[in-house]
């Protein structure tokens, strides 16, 4: 028995209904999505938890525009991404949605700068100054602002990443396993960023970790299990997550 | 662990044969060029053996030859009555004036298999007198058929005889200069010219026996005295005549090798930067292979292997694209016209070819292959792929580029100290001193390419700045290039090379026009020239006549003075020694356009006039003058003061040492008769300019003793010949060019499959597809812009040092607009090269390329 939760558009910042994603044809099709519905409400900061296979990846990338759902639909504050072109969906990645990915993902050959300024600089706009300090300030770049990637530990540059995703203003921020490459305490510092993001900027944020401890810091964590919803827990902790994971889904 | 890393590097390869192809694609255009040039030595060998000869196939014994002495008409009767003999057809030719104008009799049979005209009008002579023209003699000469023309046979010791030809018909020869009659061979005898035969084709009767008739014709020969031409075969005569003609086609070809190897070299060079790349992204794999144990000599010699695998392939598959030009080329172009003959398949040289691509790769792969095999293990366990920055340029390599660098300077230096003087000096070690400067050359190159990553950042903020002002992709790829200096400057120092040479012939090409123009406009200053002997003047009213014909505009008289007139220092004695004689003119320079071309060492053409004089380089030197300076000018007891208005880089217009004022040549009592008149023809091409010429002819009314040329004509093939020269030698360098291109597009797509996690950072945070590609194609670009830049600034120097070098008196030219449209060429072409690797770049999907393992 699925939940049909009827996403409200004036309080979901994304949302996904009824989404299905099929990789392969025939004999090998692989059933990634199946039939998720679930909405991520503004100024919030949720988890999207589960194992590796259970299509967490997957929701994210449809989600954020990234990838094109087999049937379903999915709605960013009020507009429909489904079977949108590429130029579209590139146009909203550019400005409304910001990313912070596992491999950090700079380009090398730019500074730190101008890393963060670069979703801006594709569409022409300028940074907002006082955010830009803010943010700099509050991720503790200040000093770094001139360097390269390559002479940035892995924590720095997954904070960088962070700014890129903040100063840009974005409606949602997607993060897929943001700590998968940064020992504990850098990962517990970016995880605290995140969540200041949400408190002190308004952000919402939307991460896919499979880690408990990362869940543990948002204010609520959707489970998926084979593609679809296993649970909902608010206001998670590693606890009551590993928990909600053990256990086999209601009503599959 | 040999075998099974080379094992799991070549199941990688085989898995996507696109990207060996991509790797070795600059090698196998190379294979491709090498054998085609070999092809079409073969091509150009076989065409000039099957056409060029002028001994007709039918022709079974040859006496005589071009390399050989001639007989008489008298051993040639003897000759013909040898049993066996069906046919004997003597060769050779008198030499006949009509009007004045030259024209050659040939002696040829007309029909039957020795013939070597083609009948095409009216009939062929048969009687005394009779003659048969070419189709552009008759239209120059005026000598069309049922036409009766006085002529004048040249008999060598005696006076010439005066004959009457009749012209019965019109033929086509192998050649046609304008100036060429045929007739039988008796007609020719019977004229009274010298009794020469320059050789004898025969033809046998049916049945004969070739040795035996051979040794009757060699007893004939015997006979008529020591000085006596051989006997060979046909197959033997053409065979020697097309080796002569062919000979200095060998030489040619050692030139186009030359430049072929300059080109292979560049394969070399993008092949290593190619490999690297495709190392490069293998990183994990390789460092994987190394931590469960594999050891740097096994991955090396993997790697190695690679390379000649990749070799082999691009080897077969150049030499079998030229094999298909090489074979599918010559008929169609039969077709369309030119007898062109096909290569055969030289199979020797082709395994050569391969062979030496797969050396070439295996070499090109070494280094590469060597530093990747230094990878760490540990770099298999690093996730994030965070690229160490290094430095661009090593110590060891700085060093090596300095000293190289240095060895160019100095050499070049050396050369510039044994530039000649100008107006020549006697010995003056021409090819020395080009290889010197081509040494300089290859050095300051090798520097070029050991400094190369530190000049791409300083090139890049030059020419980058104008790109970077098209919006943040343009800066995008502006970064992207100044991010990777040493792949940057790997491919762009190939086309720099490439560039280099063009300009190279360029630049030296438009100073060899220039002195071409020169040397044309003081042999041949117009279209017609009509003059009289030496010492001798025009007829009375020629110039009149000249003038009032349509078909003649600008016709300018003048005078030459060969002997009588000195010059001295002024204040000498009036009489007895104390200057030195030199010819002159007063042909006005300002008459005739042609003369435009007239350029000075030294003053101003345009201040000749009364009292000032132009000087010949060799006179100026001889007596010491120089601009501003006064001399007397002494005639027949006559004196006259001038000064010197400019001094000449070579001779003076119609080979005299000195140009005058006419009103100069009146006060020194000159003969106001006039020695010649040039004149231009009024009518375009070559109607009409043969309309002038024979408006002229008219106008000199066939008086003795005036000559008439035809300058046109020789301005018309000097220029082609120029022309020609040019397009070939752009064409030979532009090989290394084509290479450098190829280099640009492989390098593009390998550095795209490099990149994929880059481009797929850039299209998640939005970068559009279309962006994608622009930034692709411009960094693309940017490397034919940074190579292109570096290749002007290395070769216009260079080419104005071998232009000066070359000792021809050539000025120092930059022609601006085929540099400007070089330059652009080349950018146009790598950024071409960029749109298909730019293109499937933009295809991938951001989640798979974000997916990929780095």
């Amino acid at each position: 028995m699925r939940t049909y939760e009827r996403p409200e558009p004036n309080l979901a910042a994304v949302a996904a209904v009824d989404l299905v994603k099929v990789y392969g044809s025939g004999e090998t099709a692989v059933r990634a999505l199946d039939g998720v519905t679930v909405a991520f409400e503004r100024a919030r900061f949720t988890a999207i938890m589960g194992s590796s296979g259970s299509g967490k990846s997957t929701l994210m990338h449809c989600l954020a525009g990234l990838d094109t759902a087999t049937s379903g639909r999915v709605l960013l504050g009020g507009t429909d991404l489904t079977r949108q072109s590429d130029r579209v969906l590139t146009r909203v990645r550019r400005e409304r949605i910001g990313f912070v990915f596992q491999a950090f993902n700079l380009l090398p050959q730019l500074t730190a700068e101008q890393n963060i300024t670069l979703p801006l600089d594709l569409s022409g706009r300028r940074p907002d100054r006082d955010l830009f300090a803010h943010v700099v300030e509050v991720l503790g770049l200040g000093e770094r602002l001139g360097h390269r990637p390559s002479e940035l530990s892995g924590g720095q540059q997954q904070r960088v990443a962070l700014a890129r995703a903040l100063v840009a203003r974005p409606e949602v921020v997607f993060a897929d396993e943001p700590t998968g490459n940064l020992d504990s305490r850098a990962g517990a510092e970016v995880l605290a960023l995140l969540r200041d993001s949400v408190r002190d900027l308004g952000q919402t944020v939307v991460m896919v970790t499979h880690d408990p401890v990362a869940a543990g810091y948002a204010d609520r964590a959707v489970l998926l299990a084979d593609g679809r919803i296993a649970g909902d827990v608010d206001a998670p902790d590693p606890a009551s997550v590993t928990e909600a994971l053990r256990v086999p889904a209601v009503g599959r | 662990m040999r075998a099974p890393v080379l094992r799991t590097q070549v199941a990688a390869a085989a898995r996507r044969p696109s990207r060996l192809l991509l790797t070795g694609l600059a090698i196998l255009v190379a294979a491709f060029v090498v054998y085609a040039t070999v092809l079409a030595r073969e091509i150009t060998q076989r065409t000039a053996y099957d056409n060029l000869t002028t001994i007709p196939a039918a022709a079974d014994l040859v006496v005589g030859g071009s390399d050989q002495p001639g007989t008489s008409g008298a051993v040639l009767a003897r000759i013909r009555a040898v049993p066996g003999v069906a046919e004997a057809a003597g060769r050779g030719g008198t030499e006949v004036t009509v009007g004045g104008a030259y024209l050659s009799l040939w002696r040829d049979p007309g029909s039957g298999p020795l013939a070597t005209t083609r009948l095409v009008e009216g009939s062929y002579p048969d009687g005394p007198g009779e003659v048969a023209v070419t189709r552009r003699t008759a239209e120059r000469m005026g000598l069309a058929a049922g036409n009766t023309t006085g002529a004048a046979v040249a008999t060598g010791e005696r006076a010439p005889v005066s004959v009457t030809l009749t012209v019965t018909g019109v033929v086509e020869a192998g050649t046609d200069a304008g100036q060429d009659a045929y007739a039988p061979e008796a007609t020719v005898a019977a004229l009274g010219g010298p009794d020469e035969v320059d050789r004898v084709d025969l033809r046998l009767a049916p049945g004969a026996d070739a040795d035996d008739v051979r040794g009757r014709i060699a007893t004939v020969l015997a006979a008529a005295g020591p000085d006596r031409p051989t006997v060979s075969t046909g197959a033997e005569a053409r065979d020697r005549e097309a080796r002569a003609a062919i000979e200095h086609l060998d030489s040619l070809f050692a030139v186009v090798f030359m430049f072929v190897g300059v080109a292979v070299a560049a394969a070399a060079l993008v092949a290593t930067s190619t490999f690297r790349i495709v190392f490069a992204s293998r990183m994990r794999q390789l460092a994987l292979l190394r931590a469960i144990g594999a050891g740097r000599g096994g991955l090396v010699r993997a790697l190695a292997a690679e390379g000649a695998v990749t070799g082999l392939a691009a080897g077969v598959v150049g030499v079998a694209a030229a094999l298909a030009a090489g074979h599918g080329l010559p008929p169609l172009l039969r077709a369309a016209g030119p007898a062109v003959s096909s290569p055969g398949t030289p199979l020797g040289t082709a395994v050569a070819v391969v062979l030496g691509a797969v050396l070439l790769t295996v070499v090109a792969v070494l280094a590469p292959a060597v530093s990747a095999a230094r990878v760490s293990p540990l770099e298999a366990l690093r996730a994030a792929s965070t690229t160490a920055g290094r430095r661009d340029v090593g110590a060891a390599r700085l060093v090596v580029g300095l000293v190289l660098a240095a060895a160019a300077a100095l050499t070049a230096y050396l050369v510039v100290t044994q530039l000649p003087e100008p107006g020549g000096q006697e010995s003056y070690p021409v090819e020395s001193v080009l290889l010197q400067l081509v040494g300089s050359g290859a050095l300051a190159f090798f520097a070029l390419v050991a400094l190369g990553p530190l000049l791409v950042r300083p090139v890049l903020a030059a020419v980058g700045w104008p790109v970077r002002q098209f919006g943040p992709v343009a800066r995008l790829a502006v970064g992207g290039i100044g991010g990777a200096p040493r792949r940057a400057a790997a491919v762009s120092v190939v086309v720099a090379l490439g560039v280099t040479l063009i300009a190279g012939v360029l630049v030296g090409g438009d100073a060899l026009r220039v002195v071409s123009d020169r040397e044309l406009a003081l042999r041949a200053p117009a279209d017609l020239e009509a003059a009289a002997g030496a010492d001798a003047a025009l007829p009375a009213g020629v110039v009149e006549r000249a003038r009032s014909r349509p078909e003649l505009v600008r016709v300018t008289p003048y005078r030459r003075v060969a002997e009588g007139l000195t010059l001295a220092p002024p204040g000498t004695a009036p009489a007895g020694a104390g200057g030195s004689g030199v010819s002159a003119t007063d042909l006005d320079p300002r008459a005739l356009p042609a003369m435009d071309k007239l350029d000075v060492a030294d003053g101003s053409l345009a201040a000749l006039g009364p009292g000032r004089v132009v000087l010949a380089a060799s006179v100026a030197r001889d007596t010491g003058l120089a601009v501003d300076e006064s001399v007397t000018l002494r005639y027949a007891g006559r004196a006259a003061e001038v000064r010197v208005a400019a001094v000449l880089p070579d001779w003076a217009p119609l080979a005299t040492g000195m140009l005058a004022d006419r009103r100069d040549l009146d006060r020194l009592g000159v003969p106001a008769a006039y020695s010649g008149l040039l004149a231009d023809a009024a009518g375009p091409g070559e109607e009409g300019r043969t309309a002038a010429v024979r408006a002229l002819r008219q106008a000199v009314d066939g008086v003795d003793g005036v000559g008439l040329a035809v300058h046109a004509d020789e301005r018309d093939e000097a220029n082609s010949l120029l022309d020609a020269l040019i397009g070939i030698a752009v064409g030979l360098v532009g090989l290394t060019s084509v290479i450098a291109v190829v280099g640009v597009g492989s390098t593009t797509a390998l550095s795209v499959v490099e990149r994929v996690r880059e481009s797929g950072t850039l299209r998640a945070i939005g970068l559009s597809r279309a962006g994608l590609r622009a930034m692709l194609t411009t960094e693309s670009a940017l490397y034919g812009l940074i190579g292109a830049t570096l290749g002007l600034l290395l070769g216009v120097p260079y080419a104005w040092l071998a232009v000066k070098a070359l000792g021809l008196a050539a000025p120092l030219t930059l022609p601006l607009l085929p540099l400007a449209g070089l330059f652009a060429a080349l950018v146009a072409l790598t950024a071409l090269a960029g749109v298909l690797p730019a293109r499937r770049a933009a295809r991938v999907s951001p989640v798979s390329a974000l997916a990929t393992d780095g």
